[in-house]
């Protein structure tokens, strides 16, 4: 039988990680899939399992002037009913899974487990998230896309944990997201388009476009974002081509069971060039 | 491990191992085979019990997880007023064919209920999305919950 | 002795319902016997092999491996032809194919033997597709040719109509796999004691199961029960499958006597368990100067599976559907179901009539498109009438009542309307609407009832005046549980209350046959009512009374298998489909804005219960059609779970908006014909008609995913 740790705080976690090599268990809900075996029988966890999302200190939502936080171990639930969160990332979590899961799940089990079709991703590297990784007696900050380098991988240390998820407050006035799913509830996204955008006086002054499951991590280029920003919203129908080619070149998503690469990349361009023309 | 949980309405205490799936608990160690396993996986919510008043998938949920916690599973909820009008609705809306999933249909619809008293159609399609039925394509069950929705005035 | 009179169609609450809503019913996996032990199956994971040998690791005492070896009858699977061994024996021919049981106390120590058990397999080249069984091979799977079974269908002069006509078309379509996903998983238990074998499980066939037993064990009829317990859905999966667990528990109860329990993992329910038949459809048609349409020449091939299985009737329900609900005057349909090395492919409601469906009625339309007419005039122009003939030349008798249906359908779904504003339309919205029509005969094909089942049911009558109805058939979610009481408590004019009916235990009830081929009410249900009349007759006070009747074959019908001429059923349920969807112009995500129906099923003995089963099987019907993706590669689904299978959840579909058309059925209890089949076969079609529609292309495959669409969209381009 695996050992499992029910640290009574915070402290009491991190020096259970500092002290053994564990699997950390916030909702739970991807590792009890991935670890099934046949019914009756305990899954198998190779390591032992540290329960987090019991700690209070990871469940908490803040915010200044400045940027949100918030705590790794929070339910996508607990996300949706919180007066903090801004209403366009609650249309990201609202569409995640069902009622069910989104009560046990928790946004920092969506960030760790790294999927390339994990639903809370495009839209925090869009939203240029970073997080806060603690370990006993040191923490550090880290960018989102700096954090995960491939499917399932991320740079996390084993003595680390991810304490909570920092959200700058960034000024915009467009929001686009579209996920599609195979059926319109409780599936898992073909790929999705996160779109945000502050047009102000007809200029583009800050855009983000996250694509989800295109590629092995979440696709984000601040090249081109770059090139967008400080052009003529009535100048984006001239540009499209050009940056739809720049975003082709970099989509590369896969075949698998429940999609193909043909839909994945042309439909993803399809939608943003619909986000881009929308600006107009 | 030790875990100590409120188990519909008593207090319980069981002695486990931790990472066991708690559906397995629930119908191994308590008799509690109103709890059922439709696919193991999170997808088709016949397991659905109600986790400190919540909705939760049972098949997802390591035992460990629930120390300290409230759970009520059907034969909890089904001693309960609320669960006779859900009862008596599905009934008459034609809501139950093969019944395997009417359990977990019916708990998703206690937590449904519970947070929105009145709710209205796209509220319940919503909260009962994580339910697969394939038996009445769901939309006699919609109709079950409105009813119990109408019927059960003043009681979520 | 009734507090107020009730008519029969009107709604009573299932007597089901309360039971299953709390939780108090078992289901096989909530059954626990003393000493009970759990067995798992080691299953071939290679789609065509020798098996060389086995290693085993060392088996703890208290564990039992359970094989061929353990066979005392025959290793083969009875069903129609003797070809599917329960364990495997120097061949494996599928994925998932049973080798062997581990059979013991512990959960744990059997998945590590399991996992410990090496089996050393030669490949043989398998065969993986239609094409492939039809190419020839050097070591056919079944037979000389791969060819579980082969029939045409011939009626007029085939080849003068194409000679003369004004011009001929040629379609071809296909359909893909479909899974039950009924919520419950297979299971059984099996117990021996006494010198007999009792196995319980979640079934639609009882005696089929019985059967079978009696085959694989080599043991006469009267050492061997079958008992149903609750049947958490079926759909025709639960018809044939179950044959093989029930052998399997039965053999590992007697080998270890103890009970033994045997209850698939949904993972695995997906990839051993039949699937609906993919199919490839080519229909041709002359038409004549008149614009009519003067011949077809239908070809229709299934993929069978493996084994044989119930492949051989599920393709003849698949020819017999192939004109659809049209008169064609020179006809031939050939039919070929072939052998793969993939899992067998057996039951699934509608049973080879929804993928012929799916064929005409996109043909129609393309024919339509050619001649440039309305396709619902098309349709009505050519629409069976009474007294025509049938696709097998059998005599239409009943009235046929296709015009007021589709009146009504298209007055309740604004039809006309849509359809012209659609059509013309640049509609960029992608909007379309489509329309289905659509039979299903009733009961078992041609003189599968009279020669085959032969039912017979029996009604107790107890001391106090309660009436107990024995039949075989199960309560599976469509309701007959409460249908059938109904049938009988209204002839014999007593409450629903006071008749009894219990999930059926083969020592205590009659073959009234499988509960299959929508045969349930109109079948078993007039024998009852037959029963109950006399039992009214002959009913004494406080007095045990017992009554039987068996099945009479009604005179008109008449069927010649080996030509495969008349009537191939005895009568049939008709309906109507309209579908309007919108397609997001993006993403070619299909969104269903409204779904409508009309049915003629004789009577409705309950409409609460015809409304479920035209909801679900129409929502299972739209599943089909748009999301219910199943793939395989070398013989491995690549959809395995139910993460990657995906099946409408309840913000896919709109309600169905629906009405009977009452046309009683003489042999039929109160005019009943069948309902369960029915209301699956109209929705794929329709579903694709409003797709072409919407986009102004062909669509000739079913699922319609938004995959496939970009596909078309491009090709268009």
């Amino acid at each position: 039988m695996v050992r499992a740790l029910r640290p009574k705080n915070l402290g009491e976690a991190l020096k259970a990680l500092d002290k053994e090599r564990v699997i950390v268990l916030a909702g739970g809900t991807d590792l009890m899939v991935s670890r099934k075996r046949w019914s009756g029988l305990t899954p198998l966890f190779e390591k032992p399992v540290l329960f987090i999302d019991h700690l209070d200190a990871l469940k908490g939502v803040e915010s200044d002037g400045n940027c949100v936080k918030i705590g790794s171990a929070c339910t996508f639930t607990s996300l949706l009913e919180n007066g903090e969160i801004p209403g366009f990332f609650k249309d990201v979590l609202s569409q995640i899974a069902s009622p069910a899961i989104r009560n046990i799940a928790t946004i920092g089990g969506n960030i760790c487990n790294a999927s390339p079709a994990g639903d809370t991703l495009p839209i925090l590297y869009a939203l240029n998230a970073s997080l806060v990784l603690a370990a006993v007696g040191s923490s550090r900050t880290i960018a989102i896309d700096n954090f995960i380098t491939g499917p399932g991988e991320t740079v996390i240390n084993e003595n680390e944990l991810v304490k909570e998820i920092v959200i700058p407050k960034d000024e915009f006035n467009v929001f686009f997201y579209k996920k599609v799913g195979a059926r319109r509830a409780n599936s898992c996204s073909k790929l999705s388009f996160t779109g945000l955008a502050r047009v102000v006086k007809g200029k583009i002054g800050d855009i983000r476009i996250a694509f989800g499951a295109v590629s092995p991590t979440v696709v984000r280029s601040r090249e081109i974002e770059q090139k967008m920003k400080n052009k003529s919203v009535s100048d984006i129908e001239k540009m499209l081509p050009e940056w739809s080619n720049s975003y082709s070149l970099i989509l590369d998503p896969i075949d698998d069971q429940r999609c193909n690469r043909r839909y994945r990349k042309k439909i993803s361009l399809r939608i943003l060039e619909h986000f881009l023309r929308s600006l107009n | 491990m030790r875990i100590d949980f409120v188990l519909n309405g008593e207090r319980v205490s069981i002695d486990t191992d931790p990472l066991r799936r708690l559906i397995d608990v629930l119908r191994e160690e308590f008799y509690l085979s109103g709890v059922k396993e439709g696919c193991g996986v999170g997808e088709c919510g016949a397991c659905t019990i109600l986790l400190d008043g919540r909705s939760a998938l049972s098949c997802l949920i390591p035992v460990g997880k629930v120390q300290n916690g409230e759970i009520v599973t059907i034969e909890g909820y089904r001693k309960s007023d609320r669960y006779r009008i859900l009862e008596k609705a599905f009934a008459e809306s034609g809501a139950v064919q093969c019944g395997f999933c009417t359990p977990g249909f019916i708990m998703a619809a206690e937590a449904l209920l519970r947070k929105e008293a009145i709710p209205d159609e796209r509220t319940i399609r919503e909260g009962i999305s994580g339910n697969l039925c394939r038996c009445t394509g769901y939309n006699m069950i919609v109709e079950g919950i409105k009813r119990a929705s109408r019927m059960g005035k003043g009681l979520w | 002795m009734k507090d107020r009179e009730e008519k029969i169609g009107d709604t009573q609450e299932r007597v089901d319902a309360p039971e299953k809503t709390g939780g108090y019913v078992d289901y096989i996996a909530d059954m626990k016997f003393r000493g009970m032990l759990y067995a798992r199956t080691l299953r071939s994971t290679r789609p065509r092999a020798r098996i060389l040998s086995i290693d085993f690791p060392e088996i703890p005492e208290e564990c039992f491996i359970v094989d061929r070896r353990d066979i005392t009858g025959k290793n083969r699977v009875k069903m129609l032809v003797d070809d599917q061994p329960f364990f495997a024996e120097e061949v494996v021919n599928y994925v998932g194919e049973p080798i062997l049981l581990v059979v013991g106390p512990h959960k744990g120590v059997i998945d590590r033997l399991i996992s410990e058990i090496i089996v050393h397999y030669r490949d043989i080249k398998p065969v993986l597709t239609i094409e492939e069984a039809e190419r020839g091979h050097s070591q056919p799977i079944y037979g000389e040719d791969n060819c579980f079974a082969s029939y045409q269908i011939l009626r007029g002069n085939l080849e003068d109509a194409f000679k003369q006509a004004a011009f001929t078309l040629e379609d071809t379509y296909g359909t893909g796999y479909q899974e039950h996903i009924y919520l419950e998983p297979q299971g059984m238990i099996g117990v021996y004691e006494n010198d007999r074998v009792t196995v319980y499980g979640s079934m639609q066939c009882p005696f089929y199961i019985k059967n079978a037993l009696i085959q694989g064990l080599g043991w006469p009829g009267d050492r061997i029960r079958v008992v149903q317990t609750t049947t958490g859905g079926a759909f025709g999966g639960k018809e044939d499958y179950p044959s093989i667990l029930a052998g399997h528990v039965a053999f590992a109860a007697i080998k270890t006597g103890r009970p033994v329990q045997l209850v698939l993992d949904r993972t695995e329910d997906i990839e051993v368990t039949t699937k609906r038949h993919p199919s490839i459809i080519t229909i041709k048609t002359a038409i004549d100067k008149q614009k009519k349409i003067s011949a077809m020449d239908v070809e229709i091939k299934l993929d069978g599976g493996a084994y044989a299985g119930l492949t051989d009737v599920v393709l003849q329900r698949a020819m017999f559907s192939a004109t659809g609900v049209y008169r064609v005057p020179n006809i031939r349909v050939r039919g070929r179901a072939l052998a793969t090395n993939t899992i067998p492919n057996g039951a699934f409601r509608g049973f080879g009539s929804p993928q012929a469906f799916f064929a005409i009625e996109m043909h129609m339309l393309s024919l339509t498109e050619k001649i440039g007419e309305d396709p619902l005039e098309f349709k009505k122009r050519h629409m069976l009438r009474q007294n025509d003939y049938t696709v097998t030349g059998g005599k239409m008798r009943e009235e046929v009542k296709l015009d007021e249906m589709i009146e009504l359908v298209v007055k309740m779904s604004d039809y006309r309307n849509k359809y012209k504003k659609y059509t013309r339309d640049k509609n960029p919205m992608h909007k379309g609407v489509g329309l289905s029509i659509f039979y299903h005969g009733c009961a078992f094909t041609g003189s599968g009832e009279k020669e085959k089942i032969k039912a017979e049911v029996r009604l107790k009558k107890q001391r106090d005046g309660k009436v107990e109805i024995l039949v075989s058939n199960v309560e599976m979610g469509q309701g007959s549980q409460t249908t059938l009481r109904k049938i009988v408590a209204q002839t014999l004019d007593i409450p629903s209350t006071d008749v009894l009916y219990d999930n059926p235990d083969t020592d205590r009830v009659p073959d009234s046959g499988p509960t299959v081929a929508s045969r349930t009410v109109m079948i078993v249900g007039f024998l009852l009512k037959k029963a109950a009349q006399r039992l009214k007759e002959e009913w004494v006070k406080a007095t045990e009374v017992e009554v039987k009747e068996v099945y009479k074959q009604p005179e008109y019908i008449r069927w010649d298998q080996k030509k495969f001429e008349g009537d191939a059923y005895p009568v049939y349920s008709w309906g109507t489909n309209v579908v309007e969807v919108e397609i997001d112009p993006l993403t070619y995500e299909i969104r269903v804005r409204g779904i409508w129906g009309v049915y003629d099923i004789g009577t409705a003995i309950d409409k609460q219960i015809i409304q479920g089963q035209i909801e679900g099987g129409v929502n299972q019907g739209l599943g089909y059609a748009t999301v219910e993706v199943l793939n395989r590669e070398d013989g491995h689904l690549l959809q395995g779970s139910m993460t990657d299978y995906i099946i409408p959840c309840s913000m896919d579909f709109p309600p169905v908006e629906s009405t009977l058309v009452d046309n009683n059925y003489e042999y039929g209890p109160f005019g009943a014909k069948c309902a369960g089949e029915v209301p699956f076969i109209g929705a794929a079609p329709a579903l694709a008609s409003a797709v072409q529609n919407a986009l102004k292309v062909t669509i000739d495959r079913v699922p319609v995913t938004p995959e496939y669409l970009l596909e078309v969209m491009e090709s268009e381009d």
